[in-house]
């Protein structure tokens, strides 16, 4: 058996592993709810959720689609973590290679590194409003943050004999920055990206629990305030689920950007 | 100087090293400025292989880097193909001590990566990279990755890489020095096969002096205030092969030079001149 073949038995048997604890999970969740350990207003039973589920799915929630509220918090998600990363990744180059740049956007950033994003819920809904416009801009704040970050780290890594390399063969300044430093820095910049998407899809969130019309977090928080208990616990459900296929993507993505880091 | 010397003709100096000094003020209060280079003067002719050969921190690579331009003397002048010094460029290649390839392109588009972006006729220098690749032994491996190399083929492509830029001079900062013993004698000789076929200007730093003598024509000793000790023609025809090394004659240069380095490092004014490694 070569080594190679071992490895991915060893990779199948992990994951077998992960498989194994979520069978556990709906094994006790199972038998706590069908023994009457716990009571079913509280904790709804698997089979009980999964007909609401199915509700949900036909009937939708508050006069919106399930998969409008869905594509509600992700349309808000990618969107402000677009543009922090649109915005984030040139303003993290600058910072990172220019002293300047550095000095004067670094006090900004020190200072929110301790404020967790979701405190400025309150202040978006009173520039912006409770519409779209103020949970795209506080995403795109944290995106941004998280991005300018790993990008100015990375840049601050990159070897001096590299940029030299490419200031040899006489590239532009332009194209130190497009050929060189940025693909230099991409692995630090893609886990600023990987970062920002999972504080995101977090935020998104928590800003449709305050204040929104649609989305799964306002479906949460609805459902709390007319004890719709599985709607509930649904909700929560999804927000998980979503959340690891954005992790599993963001993966993918990344290794495919740095296949050539030989990992 | 020697008769090889004086015979050669003032247009065929390719590095012209004329009164250069370079002074790097104090990084911190309780530090004192270093003086890297002071006063040196030095010339490489055309299609010479010259080593620059001395103790660490006697400021080797820091004339390494005023060539090609990465840095700035505090006096003096240095002229490259009759052109003054002003910017890094192509006309002045360098190959690292640890290799600098770009990891997230292949064998081929390092290689390349120069005329591409000066936006050259892929006609003229795709030919070429081929000859240069199989040059250096690496037909073959254009799509490998850098981290499928092992630490001789990386500099294998720098050294392609910088040759395909035709520069007037090569600039090669211990290039061999992070390599195992066995791959660094094999580089040597590779070295010299493709100098047989490109034959280009060469200024090679080490502070090997075997690696200087089965390498250069001619070999400047530093002194540790950055200035030259001495100049040394090496009398060993070319093509030189491995067995060299070998010879009473080698080995009798070898020590002269050994000599002369030590000499250097035990000069009670050299101790902690520098405050850092400059090297």
């Amino acid at each position: 058996m070569s080594s190679r073949r071992r490895a991915i038995a060893g990779k199948a048997s992990f994951s077998l592993i992960s498989w194994l604890t979520v069978a556990i999970i709906l094994l006790v969740w199972y038998l706590a709810t069908a023994k009457g350990l716990v009571s079913g207003f509280v904790l709804p039973s698997p089979a009980s959720l999964w007909s609401e589920f199915c509700v949900l799915v036909v009937k939708g929630y508050a006069g919106k689609s399930l998969s409008e509220h869905v594509l509600a918090s992700l349309f808000r998600t990618f969107t402000g973590l677009g543009l922090g990363i649109a915005v984030g990744v040139p303003v993290g180059l600058l910072m990172g290679s220019s002293r300047v740049a550095n000095a004067i956007l670094g006090p900004i950033f020190s200072f929110l590194r301790p404020i967790p994003p979701i405190a400025f819920i309150p202040l978006m809904i009173l520039y912006f409003g409770i519409g779209e416009f103020s949970k795209v801009a506080l995403i795109f704040l944290a995106a941004l943050y998280y991005v300018v970050l790993n990008t100015s780290a990375g840049v601050r890594t990159v070897p001096q004999d590299l940029v030299r390399a490419g200031q040899n063969v006489g590239l532009t300044r332009v194209q130190l920055f497009s050929k060189v430093v940025f693909w230099a820095a991409l692995p630090h910049i893609m886990t600023g990206v990987k970062t920002a998407t999972a504080i995101s899809w977090a935020i998104v969130v928590a800003a449709e629990l305050i204040a929104a019309q649609a989305g799964l977090g306002f479906m949460v928080m609805d459902a709390t305030t007319f004890f719709r208990v599985p709607n509930v616990y649904i909700g929560i459900i999804i927000i998980g689920l979503i959340g690891v296929m954005l992790e599993v993507v963001t993966l993918a993505i990344d290794r495919r950007l740095l296949h050539w880091m030989g990992k | 100087m020697t008769a090889q010397e004086s015979a050669r003709a003032p247009s065929m100096i390719k590095i012209s090293i004329q009164g250069v000094g370079r002074v790097f003020p104090p990084t911190s209060k309780r530090s004192r400025a270093v003086v890297a280079l002071d006063g040196m003067s030095a010339e490489v002719f055309e299609q010479e292989i010259v080593g620059l050969l001395g103790p660490s921190g006697c400021g080797k690579t820091t004339l390494l880097n005023l060539i090609a331009g990465f840095d700035r003397q505090n006096e003096g002048e240095i002229i490259v193909a009759g052109r003054r010094v002003e910017r890094p460029g192509p006309d002045r290649m360098m190959v690292f001590q640890l290799p600098a390839l770009f990891a997230w392109l292949t064998v081929w588009q390092n290689v390349v990566f120069g005329p591409r972006e000066r936006g050259e006729d892929a006609r003229d220098y795709g030919p070429r990279a081929h000859a240069l690749l199989a040059a250096v032994g690496l037909s073959g491996r254009e799509h490998d990755f850098p981290y499928q190399l092992s630490g001789g083929m990386k500099q294998r492509v720098q050294l392609a890489r910088a040759l395909l830029n035709r520069p007037e001079v090569l600039l090669m900062d211990e290039p061999f020095g992070a390599l195992d013993s066995q791959t660094r004698s094999q580089m040597q000789e590779l070295l010299l096969e493709v100098w047989g076929l490109y034959h280009p200007t060469i200024l090679l730093v080490t502070h090997d002096a075997e690696e200087a003598l089965f390498l250069c024509h001619r070999i400047y000793v530093m002194d540790c205030h950055g200035g030259i000790q001495e100049s040394l023609t090496v009398p060993f025809p070319f093509p030189r092969k491995f067995d060299l090394i070998g010879s009473t004659e080698f080995a009798h240069l070898k020590y002269t030079l050994l000599r002369a380095l030590r000499s250097e490092e035990e000069r009670p004014d050299c101790e902690r001149q520098f405050g850092k490694n400059l090297n």
